[in-house]
């Protein structure tokens, strides 16, 4: 098996292709149980809730999790942002939505930014505690501007048009927010991927005192990852309230697990260097396909919630596993050839 | 010169104790929130806030273990559902109600009489249940080699649906709850709450455990560099299943208070106290990456923790603090945080100073 393993070319050894075996199964199982039920055009008008928001997120926390960091505020400040979008175009006097849509991408930018520079002004502390704090004061904000209300009035082509619209691309119905969503992600893969600043983010992640040695600005990086962040925070909470319709200061509670969630599944690590969007976007594509088929065999979020759980840890304990066999068998084999010797 | 060393050396000598610097912190900000409402500062408002944070306390001590191998648990609160829920289940079970009739003072009244599966029987299950969720947590970080809060964070959303799954969905109420259970967080000793007596029990175990007993010093060791412990003949994996258990069955306990305080147990009972709980440990000194924290500082983290909380409540900044409430929550946690790295770093500059003469 080791040896078949050792003669796959490297590409052929990728992490994606798992996933890609995982999607098919998830497939074929659901569509060969419920065959009226799951069918692609269904699936396609479910990426809207399970797809396109959570995934803006999960990208944003792609960068944050190459960094070695992580983020746990990215939900609440989705929600404030969305909170400022709402009331500042419901309740202020004639601001026009453009300029709503404009102060709720500068708050995401702003929140990102207070946790990036507090991350680097205080390195001794763990980006999870500050971040969890400005959690709640983020949520608390939204909350003050808000109080227990919900803000709802929006344009007709943001709540119709954007959050149930769609075109047809090959007799498909696909909704505008995943055509968005699909439309930023070959970007965002040839940003991180292909250019200069955005592999100096994985240099970072890998060995932060050694790219600093070799003259990478890691200060300046964590800054702007963690602004960049915030933005698609904000962005993941236009499109959840474009879909929802209205605004309140609870929107996207616990988003931010699942965004950390369909990260490691895609390849990401917590302890940075590691990661890749084609992987993200399978990730997606997984939890979409495997959230939906649940939804309709067992209706109930809470199993929704254990099959997640379960899939996510199983998912990176089986390679460690066999990771370590190849590991220790390796070592045996080693033990037995100089005993021969 | 002779004078200034001595100052300096008094200076230093408190600030070796990080908690004395806590302690103080504590008492200022008690006072000044005694500056706007004289009642916070009265002895019965300090054993409330005690009593409150008794809980908070409980699991930070646990947290503090896991955090000491350098590991993190993020799922805490979903093993108090679970635990709880499954204590719930069987105390529903085995419920039985007997009403007497009896003269009290001249006049007849019912009693009603709740019994059910022996208090401790029900203990036993709910610590039993996070002691296994809290081994199996370890066992995929220790011998899985899964990244803590990854595996925590599957294992929150296992455990949630779990306790899901065992109740059907059904909540637990007072209705179901033996008195005995009802009144283990209402009992009074020596005008103290029995959660304060469980709490202190609990400190002097963990206290005892990680300063004296040789387990509890391989948690350190552990924690500061795993390498060098494994080289010692610690077996650091083992040490680091042993925090998880310890942090489960915690977990179980603080959540059957929770659970007689609050009179009910819900699939979702808790959801998101982990981030308190960490908070404390980090207010207390405890370091994230592993190998420091102390006990007591731990205690003093959540308590400043239950000021907050309880000042905001008191102080009524606004028509409605409910609101400012959760805000400021936030911030004046990270002030916290902050305020104690920033003595931190003075202290080091002093050493360094010290140094250079």
């Amino acid at each position: 098996m080791s040896r078949l393993t050792n003669r796959l070319p490297e590409w052929l050894k990728r992490w994606e292709w798992i996933l890609v075996i995982l999607i098919l199964a998830v497939f074929w199982v659901f569509s060969s149980q419920q065959p009226d039920n799951y069918t692609l055009s269904k699936l396609l008008n479910q990426t809207r809730v399970y797809m396109v928001d959570v995934g803006f997120m999960a990208l944003g926390m792609l960068t944050v999790l190459i960094l070695g960091d992580i983020d746990i505020s990215v939900a609440a400040t989705a929600a404030l942002s969305a909170t400022v979008m709402a009331v500042s175009y419901n309740q202020g006097s004639g601001i026009p939505f453009e300029a709503a849509i404009a102060l709720m991408l500068i708050t995401g930018a702003v929140c990102g930014l207070i946790n990036g520079l507090l991350v680097t002004r205080f390195s001794e502390l763990f980006p999870m505690i500050i971040t969890l704090s400005t959690q709640t004061l983020y949520r608390g904000i939204a909350y003050i501007i808000l109080k227990d209300q919900s803000s709802g009035r929006f344009p007709a082509w943001f709540s119709k048009d954007l959050g149930y619209g769609a075109m047809s691309i090959l007799g498909l119905d696909v909704p505008i927010m995943l055509v968005c969503f699909l439309a930023v992600l070959p970007a965002f893969y040839i940003w991180l991927h292909k250019t200069a600043s955005g592999r100096r983010i994985f240099a970072a992640g890998t060995n932060l005192t050694a790219s600093r040695y070799s003259g990478v600005r890691t200060g300046r990086i964590k800054l702007a990852v963690f602004t960049l962040n915030g933005l698609m925070a904000a962005v993941g909470g236009f499109f959840l309230t474009s879909r929802t319709g209205s605004v309140k200061y609870t929107i996207a509670t616990g988003f931010e697990m699942q965004a950390i969630a369909i990260a490691v599944l895609g390849g990401a690590s917590t302890s940075g260097g590691r990661g890749s969007v084609v992987g993200l976007l399978l990730a997606l594509v997984l939890m979409t396909g495997l959230k939906n088929g649940l939804m309709l065999v067992y209706n109930d979020a809470f199993i929704l919630n254990l099959s997640i759980g379960l899939l996510l840890i199983l998912i990176v304990l089986i390679p460690n596993l066999t990771g370590e066999l190849r590991r220790r068998s390796a070592v045996r084999r080693q033990r037995l050839s100089l005993q021969k010797a | 010169m002779p004078e200034q060393a001595k100052k300096n050396s008094a200076f230093s000598a408190l600030l070796k104790h990080r908690e004395v610097g806590l302690a103080a912190i504590l008492v200022v900000l008690f006072l000044l929130v005694g500056l706007r409402n004289l009642a916070f500062t009265t002895g019965p408002n300090a054993l409330f806030i005690m009593e409150d944070t008794a809980i908070m306390i409980i699991l930070a001590l646990g947290m503090l273990c896991v955090l000491l191998v350098g590991s993190i648990d993020i799922s805490i609160s979903a093993i108090m559902a679970l635990s709880t829920m499954t204590a719930g289940i069987v105390m529903k079970q085995y419920l039985t109600i007997t009403e007497t009739q009896a003269m009290v003072n001249g006049a007849m009244t019912s009693m009603t009489l709740r019994e059910s599966t022996p208090l401790v029987l029900i203990i036993l299950i709910g610590m039993g249940v996070g002691a296994l969720s809290g081994a199996m947590n370890g066992a995929l970080i220790a011998y899985g080699r899964v990244l803590p809060i990854v595996a925590t964070l599957g294992m929150q959303y296992i455990l949630y649906g779990l306790s899901h799954v065992i109740s059907d969905g059904q909540a637990v109420y007072r209705k179901d709850m033996p008195d005995a259970f009802i009144n283990l967080s209402r009992e009074n000793l020596l005008g103290l709450n029995s959660k304060i007596w469980i709490m202190l029990a609990v400190f002097l175990l963990v206290f005892l455990f990680l300063t004296y007993s040789r387990r509890g010093r391989y948690l350190y060791a552990v924690g500061s560099s795993p390498e060098a412990a494994a080289m010692s003949g610690i077996r650091i994996q083992r040490s680091r299943l042993l925090a998880h258990v310890i942090m489960g069955a915690l977990a179980g306990l603080a959540g059957l208070l929770y659970a007689s305080r609050d009179t009910k147990i819900t699939q979702d009972m808790a959801m998101s106290y982990e981030m308190y709980v960490i908070a404390a440990c980090v207010i207390g000194g405890v370091s994230v990456s592993g190998g420091r924290g102390k006990a007591l500082g731990v205690v003093l983290g959540a308590l400043t923790i239950g000021v907050i909380n309880n000042a905001l409540t008191m102080l009524r900044l606004t028509g409605n603090s409910e609101f400012w409430k959760k805000a400021i929550q936030g911030a004046l946690i990270l002030m916290a945080v902050v305020t104690n790295v920033l003595i931190q770093r003075a202290k080091e500059r002093r050493v360094l100073k010290d140094r250079r003469i």
